[in-house]
């Protein structure tokens, strides 16, 4: 984290032969449209023809060698404060159902569509310990990589974790995605709760999400600054949602 | 009538719904499933218990598991048509949903937080008839159990129409299914539908 993209490239798969191709051409102009957004050059790009579509970029940037944020880095105090709402997984897996109404699939798309790049420019000016953000792995199991290794545990203060509403009332009814129930097993170890904790709740923090916001580590003193600066560059939903404990355990606590 | 469904080779939430369209449809009495992941085992297990089944699962060879749901005897849910609170609620300005989440109010002291719960719901007859329903999630089912401490309120307030509902996800994680003393079970479904007729819904927790 903490680079500037500059470059890109398309990686394609569509079913060419059996769907529109002007379909096709909507998901490539979406992603030009970002790409300028992020003020980055599209030079070229792959297809493969596939049954199922798949679209992405491969992107190229700079950063200083000093300013490069690793995942790594958290310090005993340390706040976190994640950028973007957890359960895009899901809804997506309720919106593959036909259960998602016309609002939350525009919700969740103009999420999913949202740049981390506000997030990351308001981070600059701050002394970030460590970056990353939360996608595959859910919100658990990449706070796991933070501190993997580390000795280092985080509480987790989950009643301020930002999440999507729609998402509790899809996960009660049993729409989660593999990936979730995969990310719980690989990961339960490491993570504590109380006997009362919400499944429901749990499941949404090991919910893997598309385009997930950003989840930065920095000294008590300034997460609140840094919230408060995110809020007034826009990006609404950045809350303060646990910090680092000490460095015996290296486990996360639900609290 | 046991109603069979083969949810093999297929991934989430396909099983969800090949199971939903058959309760939609069919509403069995007991369904028999079979299902080839963990994932679709645990989604189609909460799926069945958000529909009030209960639900028995018996894993098999190759990572395959049988569930069977039979559906719960004791489904409490709102008559509207001849409830007390129908008429209660006709001559009402509003319908107030109040939604308790949590046996505390507020965050900071544990021990404030109940005294104010108990505070709240104690007063919360001041509404007076445009109070339609109490839905208790989460612990705040704990508050209709025989431990609660606000019990009797809560049986007046029953009495004089209110509908009062419990979670039934939330009590069977609690294990305080057999111990709930007043009002009924609901699920998310059906709390997804109150949320959406009342008119103004208030959450406390």
């Amino acid at each position: 984290m903490g680079g500037i993209p500059k470059t890109a490239m398309n990686i394609v798969a569509y079913p060419i032969m059996k769907m529109d191709r002007e379909i096709l051409g909507e998901i490539l102009a979406g992603g030009v449209e970002k790409l300028k957004e992020a003020r980055t050059v599209l030079l070229g790009g792959h297809s493969v023809e596939d049954d199922e579509i798949k679209y992405g970029l491969s992107v190229t940037g700079f950063v200083h060698p000093n300013k490069i944020l690793a995942n790594q880095g958290l310090r005993v105090g340390d706040s976190l404060i994640l950028t973007k709402p957890l359960g895009v997984g899901i809804i997506n897996t309720a919106v593959k159902g036909g259960l998602a109404n016309a609002q939350t699939v525009k919700e969740v798309t103009e999420l999913m569509a949202t740049l981390n790049q506000d997030a990351a420019s308001v981070m600059q000016s701050f002394s970030v310990s460590a970056c990353t953000d939360v996608t595959g792995f859910g919100l658990l199991g990449h706070l796991a990589e933070m501190i993997s290794g580390s000795g280092l545990s985080i509480s987790v203060d989950s009643a301020a974790v930002p999440i999507i509403p729609e998402a509790v009332e899809f996960a009660a009814m049993g729409f989660v995605p593999a990936g979730a129930h995969n990310n719980r097993k690989y990961r339960q170890d490491m993570v504590e709760s109380g006997g009362d904790f919400d499944p429901i709740l749990r499941d949404i923090l090991y919910d893997p999400q598309t385009s997930g916001g950003l989840l930065i580590g920095c000294s008590e003193k300034d997460a609140l600054p840094l919230q408060q600066r995110l809020h007034e560059a826009g990006v609404h939903h950045s809350r303060i949602i646990g910090h680092v404990t000490d460095k015996i355990k290296e486990k996360i606590v639900l609290g | 009538m046991i109603k069979e469904l083969d949810a093999r080779g297929l991934t989430c939430p396909a099983p969800v719904l090949l199971v939903k369209d058959c309760i939609d449809k069919e509403d069995p009495e007991e369904l028999s499933i079979l299902v080839d992941n963990d994932s679709s085992n645990e989604n189609v297990t909460r799926f069945l218990t958000n529909k009030n089944y209960a639900v028995k699962t018996t894993p098999r060879e190759n990572g395959e598991f049988h569930l069977q749901g039979i559906r719960s005897g004791h489904i409490e849910q709102p008559d509207k048509a001849t409830s007390p609170a129908s008429s209660h609620t006709a001559e009402s300005a509003q319908k107030i949903l109040v939604l308790v989440t949590s046996d505390r109010m507020g965050r900071g002291d544990n021990e404030l937080g109940e005294k104010l719960m108990i505070s709240y719901l104690k007063t919360i007859n001041e509404m007076g008839s445009e109070l339609w329903q109490l839905i208790f999630l989460n612990s705040g089912v704990k508050l209709t159990t025989n431990a609660s401490p606000v019990l009797k309120e809560l049986q007046t307030y029953e009495k004089d129409g209110v509908i009062i509902l419990s979670c039934g996800t939330c009590l069977e994680h609690f294990e305080l299914t057999a111990a709930k003393e007043v009002g009924g079970t609901t699920n998310m479904l059906d709390i997804v539908t109150a949320t959406q007729l009342a008119d103004k819904i208030v959450q406390v927790g």
